[in-house]
């Protein structure tokens, strides 16, 4: 819009014309740049799901068509069929969506505490909290897989899913930012009510705080979705392998099928693709909230 | 009474009975699992870790005590002068294709055909093996020439040295990736139709599970009937550029897991820089503009200025994820060829959890953190020359 009016302004000047004509000329190799980048970025995608049409043959046909002839859902319904494909399907929402419930549950509640309550230490504890945040996990996998270890959860889910049920220093801090942003006037009414705190904080910042817990849902679960390092340390039996694990065991089960192996790349990333174009304005949210600013 | 609850309000509700009491009480309730979390999934393993890189434990028996051990195997390196190799005569060898050449008897290959490669021998000093240089217990990394001498590098741990030139080798995508980045981020920053297709095309890659991904471009590096060499073969290159084994190549693995890199994080640094050239403020383009400032002279004055602090904080977590890259080479090459992919953290859960060397890999992990902990300090020291933060 500004630049809209600016040309608009430049264009009356006196010396406007030349000025206007730049404008257009940098428009147009913006235009072209950037579609031709977004070619790029897509056509991966194209492959992906020409390929996944395609009777197994159709891949060596060359040139590669990119409309498949005969196009056929057979590579769809061998995956969901013939494969481990659906179980792991399950897996994977079922670890997704409880460990990020509990995270938010836990991370709003400490996040609140942190943002509106006063009490002894409060800045120390935030303050380690972030630490938590600046070590790398790869300096922690090997004593926490001992950890595990110990408590007899290696096989379980228990390593993918118990940590998060304390909440995550990321989340904490997030949820602190939003609910310092919020009335100072907010809690005071429900304080001469009565109310105590675990009241104040679910009847009336919970309900406040609902584009933070919608990005952290989609943050969250989409983190835990894609997790494959996790997984591959502390998951062993091929039933409770959650999606990342399954392709990879289908890549080296179907070697060279590529036609199967794109069609469960479709199944694998659906799901990611339908919650990020319905939650779309919360990423952008998010990006606001971790405080980056040029 | 009213006096005091009013300066309640106002005041930040200084603790006070009967409600200030409960307030610290219910803090703590509120904070307490986070903090048990990171004192058993946190600082509890971070410090357990620095312990156990000081024993050896295979998990079968008990732990060890080995000192310093782990350590010295994880950092030793020697380098080593190659002398040039003598045949029994004294005189002096070359090496011409596969034979060992004395240098009176040079004359008779050089410009003749060497019949294994069919193409004119190659004649170079010869030099003594790397093992009868190197202590023992030492593997030969890389050899170097420098002022006219030959040099070996050897390490006790060869492999997981040549992990860290892999992971650092990697690391270069990243200045591509920002270039690239923020040329795109300007590009969007202008009055464009459909800001929001485009910005959702280039973001979308950076939230995909990697394990499909990677799939994907496996198939694209396919050497056969995949897209980049048909693409390339389209675009009229050389079967010595269209007809390659991307993956399986040590020549070629490592810049087609960063051209596969740089798609999958563009878009992220892409949103970034677009949030910075946003919050550039307007008024100080207007001023560079009747000053008379060109194109260039406003990109190098008031946009790169204004980014700097956007720069620096991609550099940052750009290096802090490089540093941990292993999903990507372990599902597309499993670290190979020959080890040409291998990365850091791979080769740390190698050692943890396929040799079961777990003091060893804690010393490897406790390595990297602190390369990574020393790049962020060392870029927020330089960053003071470099970035400028608003007034």
């Amino acid at each position: 819009m500004a630049t809209l009016e600016r040309t608009q302004e430049t264009a009356a000047g006196p010396r406007g014309f030349g000025k206007h004509q730049q404008e257009i000329i940098y428009r147009l190799i913006a235009y072209i740049v950037l579609s031709a980048g977004a070619i790029t970025m897509l056509l991966p995608f194209f492959w992906m799901l020409s390929t996944s049409f395609k009777p197994e043959r159709g891949i060596f046909v060359m040139p590669p068509q990119w409309i498949p002839d005969p196009f056929i859902l057979d590579n769809y319904i061998k995956v969901w069929s013939q494969t481990d494909l659906p179980r792991a399907f399950a897996n994977s929402a079922f670890i997704a969506i409880t460990s990020t419930v509990g995270e938010i549950f836990v991370s709003t509640m400490a996040g609140f505490a942190f943002a509106r309550l006063r009490f002894p230490g409060r800045r120390a504890f935030f303050g380690l909290l972030l630490v938590t945040m600046m070590i790398p996990g790869v300096v922690t996998m090997i004593p926490a897989f001992i950890l595990f270890r110990f408590l007899n959860w290696i096989d379980t889910w228990n390593p993918l899913i118990i940590p998060l049920l304390f909440g995550s220093a990321y989340a904490v801090f997030m949820c602190r930012q939003f609910f310092m942003t919020l009335p100072v006037e907010l809690e005071d009414a429900a304080k001469v009510d009565g109310a105590n705190f675990f009241q104040i904080y679910w009847h009336i910042f919970m309900p406040q705080a609902k584009p933070i817990v919608a990005t952290l849902l989609v943050l969250g679960i989409i983190a835990r979705w894609n997790d494959f390092l996790g997984p591959l340390i502390y998951i062993r039996s091929v039933e409770k392998f959650p999606i990342p694990l399954m392709l990879a065991r289908l890549n080296s089960l179907y070697e060279r099928n590529w036609t199967l192996l794109m069609a469960g790349s479709v199944i694998a990333l659906a799901p990611v693709i339908v919650l990020f174009f319905a939650l779309q304005r919360y990423f952008v949210e998010s990006i606001a909230l971790t405080g980056i600013k040029g | 009474m009213a006096v005091s609850t009013s300066s309640q309000h106002l005041t930040a509700r200084s603790p006070g009975p009967p409600l200030g009491r409960n307030e610290a009480i219910w803090g703590y309730i509120f904070i307490a699992a986070p903090l048990i979390g990171f004192i058993v999934f946190a600082a509890g393993p971070l410090i357990a870790s620095l312990f156990l890189s000081f024993t050896e434990w295979d998990l079968l028996t008990a732990p060890e005590w080995v000192g310093t051990r782990n350590w010295a195997q994880v950092l030793a390196l020697s380098v080593n002068e190659l002398p040039r190799a003598f045949n029994e005569d004294g005189e002096a060898l070359f090496e011409c294709g596969r034979e060992d050449v004395p240098e009176s008897q040079l004359a008779e290959f050089q410009g003749q055909i060497d019949p294994r490669t069919r193409q004119p021998y190659v004649c170079t000093p010869a030099y003594v093996r790397p093992r009868d240089v190197l202590p023992r217990g030492y593997d030969a990394w890389f050899e170097f020439h420098l002022l006219g001498r030959q040099y070996i590098v050897g390490a006790r741990d060869a492999v997981m040295w040549e992990s860290i030139f892999n992971t650092v080798y990697l690391l270069l995508a990243i200045p591509i990736s920002l270039v690239i980045s923020l040329a795109l981020a300007m590009a969007l920053n202008q009055h464009i139709h459909g800001k929001n297709w485009f910005r959702t095309i280039y973001y979308l890659p950076t939230i995909l599970p990697i394990a499909a991904t990677a799939l994907i471009w496996m198939w694209i590096f396919n050497p056969d009937y995949g897209l980049l060499n048909y693409a390339l073969q389209g675009l009229g290159a050389p079967p010595s550029l269209s007809n390659v084994n991307w993956l399986q190549n040590r020549e070629t693995v490592k810049p087609a897991l960063m051209i596969m890199g740089i798609w999958g994080g563009l878009g992220y640094q892409m949103v970034i820089f677009l949030a910075g050239l946003q919050s550039i403020p307007r008024h100080l383009y207007e001023a560079a503009e009747i000053d008379g400032a060109g194109a260039w002279a406003r990109f190098w004055n008031v946009t790169w200025p204004g980014l700097t602090p956007t720069t620096f904080f991609l550099l940052i977590t750009s290096l802090i994820g490089g540093f941990q890259n292993f999903v990507q080479p372990y599902i597309m090459t499993a670290g190979g060829p020959y080890n040409a992919s291998r990365t850091m953290v791979m080769n740390i859960w190698a050692n943890a959890f396929r040799d079961l060397q777990m003091g060893y890999a804690s010393a490897q992990a406790w390595l990297l953190g602190a390369i990574i902990i020393l790049i962020t300090v060392l870029n927020f020291t330089l960053a003071r020359r470099w970035v400028f933060y608003e007034a």
